[in-house]
């Protein structure tokens, strides 16, 4: 069971890398062409300053490349083989390119327990800021993690 | 690439044009793993995946939040898109073909801009659903 005297925890805030390649990478695992995320000129032929990142790149900033989640489910106490990922969310304030680098903030929300047919849940809502380098709060996300109890 | 919707011709109701993806494969599953970061080995290792009770290997969450993002992507500039949600419905496995569908839930006027709000799903060949979600777009009126 989440530890919610942990409500309101915030993780150190990490930092992540905008790197071109892993934004290729990700576009190639999706099976993703769309030229104003791979090709620089195409992006500038639509008045961006470079490739912006896909709408779900942001989705690597929890994993293993930063361990947050590990991390705040360790604060949690939640264990990780009952874990289930219920909803994501993204809301978009600025775009994000590569070489920009992230400072991360992630808060455990809210910890809210319920009761099913097939036995009691967990749902824990992690939000995280990422401010770009020049300051400017660029994305918010929003993470509904399931734990079964 | 095809044109971006037109919201400004677009009603409450309206169908986008849906976005058929090729089938998964246990590579592309491997694949995303690397690029996101997702090592749980039920994405990637059919034994584990056995010992869970599963048939084999499945699709991250995430991959299919992805194939949205694709298809929004063939719909919006990027620019525009300001809000983006998914909920995980069911299981992928290989070998299941996702398409993806949207229609307009609202549209609202704000002075020089629209603001719409769709509704999505990720289904696969059977009709089963693996995600519903919503995206919202603000995008300046077009007075052409």
């Amino acid at each position: 069971m989440a530890d919610k005297s942990k409500i309101g925890v915030k993780l150190p805030t990490y930092l992540l890398e905008v790197e071109r390649v892993k934004s290729r990478e990700l576009m190639a695992a999706i099976g993703d062409d769309n030229p104003i995320y791979l090709n620089k000129s195409k992006a500038e032929a639509e008045g961006y300053p470079d490739t912006p990142c896909p709408p779900t790149y942001i989705t690597m900033a929890f994993q293993e490349f930063t361990g947050a989640y590990l991390d705040i489910f360790k604060m949690l106490d939640v264990p990780l083989e009952r874990v289930l990922h219920g909803e994501e969310e993204y809301e978009y304030i600025g775009e994000i390119f590569p070489g920009d680098v992230l400072h991360c903030q992630m808060t455990c929300e809210s910890i809210v327990e319920k009761k099913t047919k097939s036995g009691s849940l967990d749902l824990i809502t992690l939000q995280t800021i990422f401010t770009n380098q020049k300051d400017q709060t660029v994305l918010k996300a929003r993470s509904l993690i399931i734990e079964r109890l | 690439m095809a044109p971006y919707v037109n919201f400004s011709e677009m009603e409450v109701g309206d169908m986008l044009p849906s976005v058929e993806k090729d089938p998964v494969t246990k590579t592309q599953l491997v694949r995303y793993a690397g690029a996101s970061g997702d090592f749980n080995p039920l994405h990637t290792d059919d034994a584990v995946a056995q010992n869970a009770g599963l048939k084999g290997v499945i699709a991250q969450g995430p991959l299919i939040m992805g194939f949205v993002g694709q298809a929004i992507s063939c719909w919006v500039p990027k620019r525009y898109l300001k809000r983006f949600q998914v909920r995980f419905k069911g299981m992928t496995f290989p070998g299941d073909t996702i398409s993806v569908s949207a229609s307009v839930a609202e549209k609202i006027a704000e002075r020089e801009n629209l603001r719409i709000l769709c509704h999505t799903e990720a289904k696969d060949q059977k009709g089963e659903i693996k995600l519903t979600g919503q995206f919202e777009v603000l995008c300046p009126v077009d007075k052409s």
